[in-house]
């Protein structure tokens, strides 16, 4: 079976790139405990800082090599300064959000300098290779995983002997302890991000001339396999980021052997979550690492809420409800109409990720199934509409809670990752299971919303009809928040240790509130299926959920009515600043930057 | 500067989009354009958008003697924001029929407001067999895999002489359908298909996927692909050591196609809609201004886009710019010149085109050449 062995040295060819890529996010999270998704943008732009190099000042690689490093390292300190340095006080989700912010802004700049076309990188490495097996492996090959090696081997001493090295480790065991010690914190983060910043653009190059192509929407993809790999090798773990990248490669290459191309990311994502429920420190956690401290307490910090007070909330009702009487606005109807689904999904996330403290990153996924749920029901079952969205959102409650029911032993950081890899999981196979969801054709003809033989098709009653959809699902929402459930899942949130030992049953608790979320979510989908009437699996993508999160973070974790204004100004921003075509999402990235700089426990504010 | 971003951007200061605008009274004759400027398809909208230039620029006349000029509207091609942007559109009365947009999953979730609003949606690289299917207002003249595949058959087959074919494609709706068609086509002609292998969109590294086709045996590759992807297969192959020849649909015709892929597609066999030595005065016409405004050589995106803009001024010309005239005018509107087809009619049933034209290529010392027999 020569196969094998193409398959495994494929598997490792492409491992090797996800190496490059985990090793720096390994080391932020490991000194910062922080998922830099701005890693893949710094990456991205090490790759157009290369292609200049040689396409402008023709520079041989080594020289084209050190500029990208150069740069690059200057960036990351930038990064720091500018985006996370400000939020040192800040709760722990706002850097999260600022690299988001980041992220964004970065890849748009590359996009407006350099055009969206993607562009070649030739590799000036000579062209000769080496037959292994029935393939052949080039120089360019064995750079990268020189590369990668090298810079954990460097890494490694560097964090073992050196002086700057432990200052690093004792900032990442305990940063307040490090201070008191004279450690200059600030001076070793930005070392950090200067040294993974310098990596993540050096690894950007050699991908990118191991593609031979580049473009300015390399990033996320890039950040996502990365996430993946470190989590696989244990967070925060340098060593342990090749390991799992080489296993995460491996993992992805037999598994097209065995299934075919389709289903490549359905292993990566698979392997993630096995290795997070069954040994959430990584498989290379030696020994049982300390537990963390209930970081859910300092995760989410509670701040001064704004008060609304209810006559303001009653009345802009009302206006809401009376808008549709203005004549000939059908756009600002259609984008108000948005912003309310868009609400409803981040009035679910907030119950999960703001008041229990679950900070979802797949929340999309909620999106997909409500969607399929109530258009199959609709189409293949004969249900009328009114009765298959309420359905789609029973079955979304519970389908979502129950792929989420193994990652309820995870905390904090693993939490998000772990839904992240269960919101690809359905998006996958809802592609592959072609004999129900109709595979990449996607479902089309989905009826309109209409209730009995009343369509709700014009802009003003899917308007009202979406409003009121919101309307009730706050309510019931303020309602459970109100109850026992709404403290209990603020205990838990706040110390789940503190938590059981009242008797309280964590499991039941974070599945009760998962359904209430799963519910609201489930019905913003069914209710897009009958707008749209054509869905398919790309329909709700993973910047759905991270577009939710921003929202949720900027209306203030756990607020509902916090919750409510986020969605609808991040919905009518980027409306807003159409005027700008190209430049619309990065001025969005600024303001998003902005806003988490001035007010990073949220516009209303954290309940 | 046809594009409208400057007057646009002003007309969006303070809130006046969304409260409804009193519409500046200009005199020009505006195209809605939805599609992707921004995000993961930002780079189809930019070659979209030099198609539209071109035509726009050629037709300096204007439509009947008011000027013309399109306003692009960025979607990512997100469901979300096409239906925004197809609400604004419907509501804006300058608005005389409406481009795009990109994916299926943006295109078809507007249209049923452009149906409702009685706008024409004309979607020129909708190849979804159900795009027209949304209502009597969405039009098309993509070229479609049912036209496509057969020809692309009978060169891979008939010409070349290929008989036992390894089909690697990209798993999204206009893959699927076209390897549905191929499979189809393929047993017409006798040939065998021996793997089939469909990758996801935002996949870069096909390796495996390679040592599979090479495992089954086959004297050629059917790809199926877009340009970036395409590239990307083909000089994996080539680095993996597989020397089939490769047979690629004409949506890899572009000169990114050979700038990524470098050496390794030289000798990639593809059947395009048009070439630039195509003696057709459209196609010359269209080369000749491509290279003189960019530079470069067109690729088929960028006359798609061309060819839609100059549909819609064809039709514009010959029944007025109201939309209920565009609308009707579509079904009656005949022998259009056309890169892609030759001339375009459209059949009112399906609203579609059929037979568009053909011209077997093959990549050659890095540059796309026609095929002969006798090579």
């Amino acid at each position: 079976m020569s196969s094998w062995l193409d398959y495994t040295i494929n598997g490792l060819i492409i491992g090797n790139i996800y190496a490059l890529l985990a090793v720096g996010l390994a080391l932020i999270f490991g000194v910062s405990h922080l998922i830099n998704f701005a890693h893949g943008s710094v990456y991205a732009v090490g790759a157009y800082i290369g292609w200049a190099c040689f396409n402008y000042l023709h520079l041989p690689l080594p020289l084209t090599a050190l500029v990208v490093v150069i740069v690059c390292a200057a960036l990351g300190m930038v990064i720091e300064r500018l985006g996370l340095r400000p939020l040192a006080g800040a709760p722990r989700i706002a850097p999260l959000l600022a690299t988001i912010g980041i992220s964004l802004v970065l890849d748009q700049l590359l996009q407006i300098i350099f055009t969206p076309d993607p562009r070649a990188l030739p590799s000036p490495l000579p062209a000769w290779r080496i037959h292994v097996g029935g393939g052949t492996i080039g120089a360019l090959d064995i750079l990268i995983a020189a590369t990668g090696i090298g810079s954990a081997a460097v890494l490694f001493g560097f964090l073992r002997f050196t002086k700057l090295g432990w200052a690093v480790r004792a900032t990442a065991q305990d940063r307040d302890a490090a201070r008191q010690m004279g450690v200059d914190t600030d001076a070793v983060n930005r070392t950090v991000f200067a040294i993974a910043s310098a990596l993540g653009g050096l690894s950007g190059l050699l991908v990118g001339m191991y593609f031979n192509h580049i473009d300015p929407a390399m990033s996320f993809q890039a950040t996502l396999k990365g996430v993946v790999a470190q989590v696989i090798g244990g967070m925060g773990n340098v060593p342990g980021a090749i390991a799992g990248s080489l296993l995460l490669g491996l993992t992805e290459s037999y598994g097209v052997a065995l299934f075919g191309s389709s289903y490549r990311n359905l292993f990566s994502f698979a392997l993630l979550l096995l290795i997070l429920v069954l040994r959430p420190n990584g498989l290379f956690a030696s020994r049982r690492a300390t537990p963390p401290e209930p970081m859910t307490g300092t995760f989410i910090a509670p701040s001064k809420v704004l008060r609304v007070p209810p006559w303001l909330v009653v009345a802009s009702v009302v206006v809401a409800a009376l808008l549709p009487l203005v004549p000939n606005i059908p756009y600002a109807l259609q984008v108000l109409t948005n912003a309310w689904l868009a609400a409803m999904l981040a009035i679910s996330l907030t119950l999960v990720a703001g008041t229990l403290g679950q900070v979802s990153l797949g929340h999309a996924a909620l999106l997909l199934i409500g969607a399929y749920a109530s258009a199959l029901l609709a189409l293949d079952a004969g249900w009328p509409v009114w009765a298959s969205i309420p359905a789609a959102g029973v079955l979304t409650a519970l389908i979502g809670t129950a792929l989420v029911a193994p990652a309820f032993r995870l905390r904090s950081h693993y939490v998000s990752i772990a839904t992240l890899g269960i919101g690809e999981i359905v998006g996958l196979v809802i592609l592959n299971w072609e004999s129900l969801t109709r595979g990449p054709m996607g479902v089309t003809n989905i009826p309109t919303l209409a209730i009995g033989t009343l369509e709700l098709d014009s802009p003003q009653a899917s308007y009202w009809a979406c409003l009121a959809i919101l309307v009730v699902l706050a309510l019931m929402q303020a309602r459970v928040l109100r109850s026992h459930l709404g403290r209990t899942f603020r205990a838990i949130r706040d110390d789940d240790v503190a938590a059981r030992a009242y008797g309280i049953s964590l499991d039941r608790y974070k599945g009760i509130a998962f359904a209430v979320g799963g519910f609201s979510a489930g019905i913003a989908g069914g209710v897009s299926a009958h707008l749209y009437s054509y869905i398919n699996n790309e329909t709700f993508t993973s910047t759905v959920s991270i577009s939710a999160l921003t929202m949720v973070i900027l209306g203030g974790m756990g607020n509902l009515l916090g919750a409510i204004l986020g969605a609808v100004a991040l919905t009518a921003l980027p409306e807003l600043f159409r005027g700008t075509a190209e430049y619309r999402m990065l001025i969005y990235g600024l303001a998003l930057l902005l806003l988490i700089r001035f007010r990073p426990q949220g516009v209303l504010g954290t309940v | 500067m046809p594009y409208l971003s400057r007057r646009t951007l002003l007309a969006t200061a303070g809130l006046t989009p969304l409260v409804g605008r009193a519409h500046a009274q200009t005199d020009a004759v505006t195209v809605g354009v939805s599609g992707p400027l921004t995000g993961q398809y930002a780079q189809y909208g930019a070659d979209w958008r030099r198609g539209f230039d071109l035509a726009v620029a050629e037709a300096s006349g204007g439509i009947n003697g008011r000027p013309l000029a399109y306003d692009f509207q960025d979607t990512q091609s997100d469901p979300r924001q096409a239906v925004a942007v197809a609400q604004r559109f419907v509501g804006d009365s300058r608005i005389a029929m409406e481009l795009g947009d990109f994916s299926s999953a943006a295109s078809m979730a507007a249209s049923p407001i452009y149906q409702r609003g009685k706008l024409v949606q004309f979607g020129f690289t909708n190849s979804h067999p159900d795009f027209t299917k949304g209502g009597d207002y969405m039009w098309s003249n993509a070229p479609n895999q049912a036209d496509d595949m057969p020809i692309l058959a009978d060169y891979a087959i008939g010409r070349l002489g290929f008989r036992k074919l390894a089909v690697v494609y990209i798993n999204g709706d206009w893959g699927r359908t076209s390897k549905d068609i191929f499979l189809k086509a393929a047993a017409e002609r006798d040939a065998s298909v021996v793997a089939n292998e469909g990758y996801l969109p935002n996949e870069q590294d096909f390796r495996s996927t390679l040592v599979r086709v090479r495992d089954t045996g086959p004297d050629a590759i059917l790809l199926i692909a877009y340009y970036p992807d395409g590239a990307q297969v083909v000089r994996q192959a080539r680095d993996m050591g597989l020397t089939q020849p490769v047979v690629a649909t004409g949506s890899v015709y572009s000169p990114k196609f050979l700038e990524l892929g470098g050496a390794a597609v030289d000798g990639v066999y593809t059947n395009a809609n048009f070439f630039p030595d195509d003696p057709r005065p459209v196609v010359q016409r269209f080369v000749t201004g491509y290279r003189a405004m960019f530079g470069t050589d067109p690729g088929s995106y960028n006359a798609r886009a061309y060819d839609a803009m100059t549909v819609a001024i064809s039709v514009m010309r010959q029944f007025g710019t109201d939309r209920q005239a565009i609308h009707d005018g579509l079904a009656k509107i005949h022998d259009v010149p056309s890169v892609l087809f030759g001339t375009v009619t459209f059949d009112p049933a399906t609203r579609r085109v059929s037979h568009p034209s053909s011209i077997d290529l093959v990549v050659k010392d890095g540059k796309f050449a026609v095929w002969k027999k006798a090579a």
